[in-house]
């Protein structure tokens, strides 16, 4: 990729950027605001919400104007951006109003819906409500941590976010880091603290992991599974994994403390 | 249930087989000419798809056996040809005698017998196997005069019908490979994409895109970033009501592969697939066994021709969605991924199949190519309009009468294909309108009947060609249960990844159910319209953006048969089945007891000669008796 | 990635044993770690087997080097696909447009009613599934039903049930 700077406009004011960058790169970077609900920095873009959607044209498209999403759609020399009008906030008016009939019972959902000025949905309530809105950032963020475990089944309005063959996923390593990029709190994760000589265990997808212990402060930090699957991927020994952040931060303190005769500074 | 095999392992082919040059294969034509020339009778049996349906194979079967017990194969020196789908489904099996063109129609097994004796070992013409001309109201003995053949300019399907798809030979007989030989013998891969450019070919699955500057496109992209490219065929032909490809791809495969093996070279690729949908199992197998002679003849694979060029190919399947049938759905599917398409704001020319180059074309675009460089791209040009020329194939469908496949020259009129190739609407009922493409597009009624069918007309009002499926509606037929029909369709089909189209289309499909139930309410158009418009503007893909089409003309054509269900509930047309009744008119019944033997829940009561009853509590207006009556008494009532 | 487990040779959707020959042959047609074949194997697996068995996209996915979540996602995905094994008899009506105006609807209903079979679905006993299907392409002889592949087209409403129950 050449590393030209790229002129382009958005709402009448021009910026610089880089080859490579999409619109939404630009936006956030000059503060620009464009909603979005299936975005986030650490994973490829998606492109599904269809909520940043911004309307774009060029003086060489003789008069062509339409409306893309920002979030994947790159810049190119010349280009003008509009990020909000009527046919915008239209579009996403009736996108937030569609995701309130898919899920009346998302308070994430009614939010935002309401930010747009969508109170109360115009269609018909999904017959089996559901809080998630496909917007894939588990799955990705699944398929970014390396274990793949959960991805979607079926197709169109049944779509849904499945473990396969409807039975605990075996690549699952609890990490949880699907139910943590979850906009809607969907997917539950449960830990469950250790209870006398009972260690901790986290509940999801249908397993219950074991959880490793702190070795210093008999917190639990993260589950076996997880741990065997970062010492392997990483190649850092298991050890390594077994002090929580905390009593890791205040071993580290100590040390530098010790060495450089800063006892006493926290 | 079909296997294909082992289809991952690729066939050596024995070397005998091998044509090592173009010089080879000119002789090869010429050998095989003269060989079919001491054939002086050739009897042709359609055994496309349709034809098989209705005992085409038990014809052919029935006719061979009969030729070898009389040993007429040696004495009048002719033969049986299995062929692909002629395209006169609706008056299938068909029998063709060549070289005379005795055209026979609906011909059963125990045709066989006379056929035998009286047209081959006799003279004579069995009249009651004959054509009947709607238009000219006569029996009509060849081919040739019955207007459905005459009135076409057969070039993608110029040879199914007349050669045996299982035997590459025959397709070298009639010319095959020919194009390209000169390709790779007397053209540079640049002149081969100027050619298609001046042919002015745009593609033929509904996009029209311009095939020339696609490949040029993907050729530079290519070369400037020195990467392998790939070069696919789209098999996927998904619109319901269509299926030119399916009778390409089973009646000439050869055409499809020599098409390929052209653009291959002219963009530079190595490898492709062709992408055939899973509903076509005829299809699959007759390209596999034409992929497997073409590599044994060394006109695939390895150094084709002895030019130094190779370039293979695969079948990949569909799993059963129409969405692969986007280009990108389909790169994906290929490669192993469930079909969700993706933005294409970089075209797949540039990021195709596993991210490199690809040229993806349909069919029967690539079934056109060969002839272009045989017979030159200002031969093509020369043909339909300025913007679109060429031919086009379309299945011609749905209450017509002469049901089929034709291929005509761009800028004939819908009026032109509809009634005088088609013969006009069954039972001479009024027209209505006629849908063509597919999901993505639309329906035009009698004002537009007049319209030029191109890439660009039927557009500016509110339809589309896409990718050659015309179906005949007349007043019979319910405009808003057709838009129902569509939204359906896509609902199943949706992929689900983008809002719009998930939750939109199923918005749409639920409130057309209304309407279609009786529980239409004011304001549903003014909301259908607004929803319309978004799923339009901010949907991911092709399919999404086109959905909202098939409402959006009918709304726009007869929107008084909305209105009439939503604030009258009612169905003139008769077919939303809780908005009407039947009743048999005193006027018309002659008492013929017809539709009382038709009805399947014995409904109807009534003495011969007497005017029957319909006894509406039984009634579930499934429309036998409707259909059966000949006197238009059966009428759609409150 | 899966950890091959000693999948079960019995199948649990049939309870009948799954040939462990058919298995091995069928594996071995697929390179190993090319997961670009997967809905190739997917479509061998459903020709040999009927349906999807989990047991066999297990070693599948061991072998090609799919994740089972994507596998799971192609087999649910797909229509040519079914997790669920299939009738004895597989009756197809075509529901493409020019079927739907020749009255495709009404042999749906004609069917559903008299198997008490909704359409997608397989009857208890596994002697009947009714599907519909998206255009098979003989459009001219619509409305066209297939039954175990076989096509009839012009079919009347009132006689598919008999055509189901007497010949096949």
């Amino acid at each position: 990729m050449s590393e030209k700077t790229i002129n382009v406009e958005i709402n009448g004011r021009f910026f610089q950027a880089a080859s490579g960058d999409t619109v939404l790169d630009v936006a956030r970077r000059e503060g620009i605001e464009i909603p979005t609900l299936c975005h986030h920095d650490g994973l490829e873009p998606f492109g599904a919400c269809r909520l940043c959607m911004v309307e774009i044209t060029h003086k060489d498209w003789k008069g062509w104007s339409g409306l893309v999403a920002a979030c994947l759609y790159p810049v190119e020399e010349g280009l003008q951006v509009a990020t909000d009008n009527d046919a915008i906030a239209g579009a996403r008016k009736t996108v937030l109003d569609l995701l309130l009939a898919r899920c009346p019972g998302s308070d994430k959902i009614r939010r935002i819906a309401a930010a747009h000025g969508v109170t109360k949905t115009s269609y018909k309530k999904a017959p089996h409500p559901t809080t998630c809105i496909l917007c894939g950032l588990c799955v990705r963020v699944c398929a970014v941590k390396g274990a793949n475990a959960i991805d979607t089944s079926g197709r169109g309005i049944g779509k849904k976010i499945a473990i396969p063959f409807r039975q605990p996923p075996p690549d699952c390593i609890g990490c949880a880091s699907c139910a943590h990029i979850c906009p809607t709190d969907t997917i539950r994760c449960e830990d469950i603290e250790p209870t006398g000589s009972a260690g901790g265990v986290r509940k999801i997808w249908g397993h219950s992991f074991e959880m490793v212990k702190c070795d210093a402060c008999g917190k639990p930090i993260l589950p076996r599974k997880q741990m065997e699957y970062e010492a392997a991927r990483s190649g850092l020994d298991e050890s390594y994994f077994s002090v929580c952040a905390s009593c890791s931060q205040a071993k580290t303190f100590k040390t530098i403390g010790t060495a450089f005769d800063m006892e006493g500074v926290q | 249930m079909f296997n294909q095999g082992p289809s991952w392992a690729r066939s050596k082919a024995g070397n005998e087989m091998r044509i090592e040059s173009v010089k080879s294969l000119k002789s090869l034509a010429d050998k095989v000419r003269r060989e079919q020339k001491k054939r002086s009778i050739e009897i042709l049996v359609c055994a496309g798809t349709g034809c098989l349906a209705n005992g085409a194979l038990e014809v052919a079967e029935s006719l061979e056996r009969a030729i070898t017990k009389r040993k007429l194969d040696a004495k009048l020196k002719l033969g049986v040809k299995r062929t692909g789908c002629h395209g006169f489904c609706e008056k299938g099996p068909l029998v063709v005698i060549q070289p005379a063109g005795i055209f026979y129609k609906g011909v059963r097994a125990k045709d066989v017998k006379e056929i035998v004796e009286k047209t081959l070992e006799g003279d004579e013409i069995i009249k009651r196997l004959l054509y009947r001309d709607p238009v000219a109201k006569k029996k009509v003995e060849t081919y040739q005069e019955i207007p459905f053949y005459s009135r076409q300019h057969r070039i993608a399907l110029r040879n199914i019908g007349k050669i045996d798809p299982a035997e590459i030979d025959d397709y070298i007989a009639h010319g095959g490979y020919q194009g390209l030989a000169t390709a790779l013998s007397a053209m540079k891969p640049d002149e081969v994409i100027d050619s298609i450019d001046t042919s002015g070919l745009r593609g033929r699955g509904g996009g029209g895109f311009p095939a020339g500057r696609k490949w040029r496109t993907c050729r530079n992209a290519a070369e400037e970033a020195d990467e392998p490219r790939y070069v696919l065929c789209n098999a996927d032909e998904g619109d319901p009501g269509a299926f030119m490809d399916r009778s390409i791809c089973e009646g000439d495969p050869h055409a499809v592969i020599e098409g390929m093996v052209i653009g291959a070279y002219a963009v530079g690729a190595a490898s492709g697939f062709i992408y055939v949908r899973d509903e076509y199992p005829l299809a699959v197998v007759n390209l596999a066994r034409a992929i497997t002679d073409a590599r044994e003849r060394g006109l695939l694979g390895d150094d084709i021709l002895g030019s130094g060029f190779s370039y293979d190919v695969e079948i990949a399947r569909g799993g059963g969605a129409f969405v692969c049938g986007e280009s990108s759905a389909l790169m994906k599917s290929v490669a192993g991924e469930v079909g969700e398409p993706r933005a294409k704001y970089v075209h797949s020319v540039i990021k195709g199949l596993y991210d490199k180059p690809t040229v993806l074309n349909n069919v029967e675009t690539w079934a056109n190519v060969p002839w272009i460089i045989t017979e030159g791209a200002d031969a093509f040009a020369a043909l339909g309009t300025k913007k679109s020329t060429g031919t086009k194939a379309f299945s011609l469908v749905g209450k017509v009468k002469n049901t089929g496949l034709v291929e005509v020259p761009m800028g004939i009129t819908l009026r032109e294909i509809i009634f005088e190739i088609g013969g006009g609407i069954i039972g001479d009922r009024p027209f209505k309108a006629v849908q063509t493409g597919g999901p993505s597009g639309g329906c035009l009624p009698e004002a537009e009947l007049d319209l030029a069918v191109d890439f660009d007309t039927l557009t500016s009002k509110g339809s589309m060609m896409g990718s050659g499926g015309m179906i005949v509606m007349d007043d019979q037929t319910c405009m808003v249960d057709v838009a129902r029909y569509f939204l359906k369709f896509l609902v199943d089909e949706s992929c689900g990844k983008c809002v719009p189209c998930r939750e939109g289309v199923n918005q749409l499909w639920l409130l057309l159910e209304d309407i279609c139930a009786g529980k239409g309410k004011k304001g549903d158009l003014e909301k259908i319209e607004a929803l319309s418009d978004t799923i339009v503007t901010a949907s991911l893909c092709a399919l999404g953006k086109s959905a909202p089409n098939p409402v959006l003309s009918t709304l726009r054509y007869f929107r008084d048969e909305y209105e009439s269900h939503i604030k009258g509930k009612h169905c003139p047309a008769g077919i939303c089945k809780d908005l009407f009744k039947f009743k048999i008119s005193k006027e018309k019944c002659t008492g013929c007891e017809a539709c009382a033997k038709a009805c399947p829940v014995d409904c109807i009561t009534g003495e011969k000669k007497k005017l029957h009853k319909i006894e509406n509590k039984k009634c579930t207006r499934c429309g036998a008796c409707r259909n059966v009556c000949r006197f238009d008494a059966v009428e759609v009532v409150r | 990635m899966s950890k091959t487990k000693d999948a079960g040779r019995v199948s649990e959707k049939t309870g009948r044993k799954l040939d462990e020959k058919k298995i091995k042959a069928l594996l071995e047609r697929f390179p190993e770690g090319d997961p670009r074949c997967l809905i190739h194997a997917l479509q061998d697996i459903q020709a040999t087997f009927g349906y999807i068995p989990c047991e066999v996209v297990i070693r599948l996915c061991d072998r090609i080097g799919v994740p089972m979540s994507k596998a799971f996602s192609a087999a649910t995905f797909y229509k040519a696909f079914s997790l669920d094994p299939k009738g004895d008899l597989i009756i197809r009506v075509c529901t493409g447009t020019a079927c739907h105006i020749r009255g495709a609807q009404t042999l749906v209903d004609e069917v559903s009613g008299s198997l008490k079979v909704k359409p997608g679905a397989t009857t208890k006993d596994l002697k009947f599934t009714l599907e519909t299907v998206n255009c098979v392409g003989a459009c001219a002889m619509a409305p066209v039903v297939s039954l175990n592949g076989k096509y009839h087209g012009n079919v009347q409403p009132g006689t598919l049930v008999g055509k189901i129950k007497g010949g096949k």
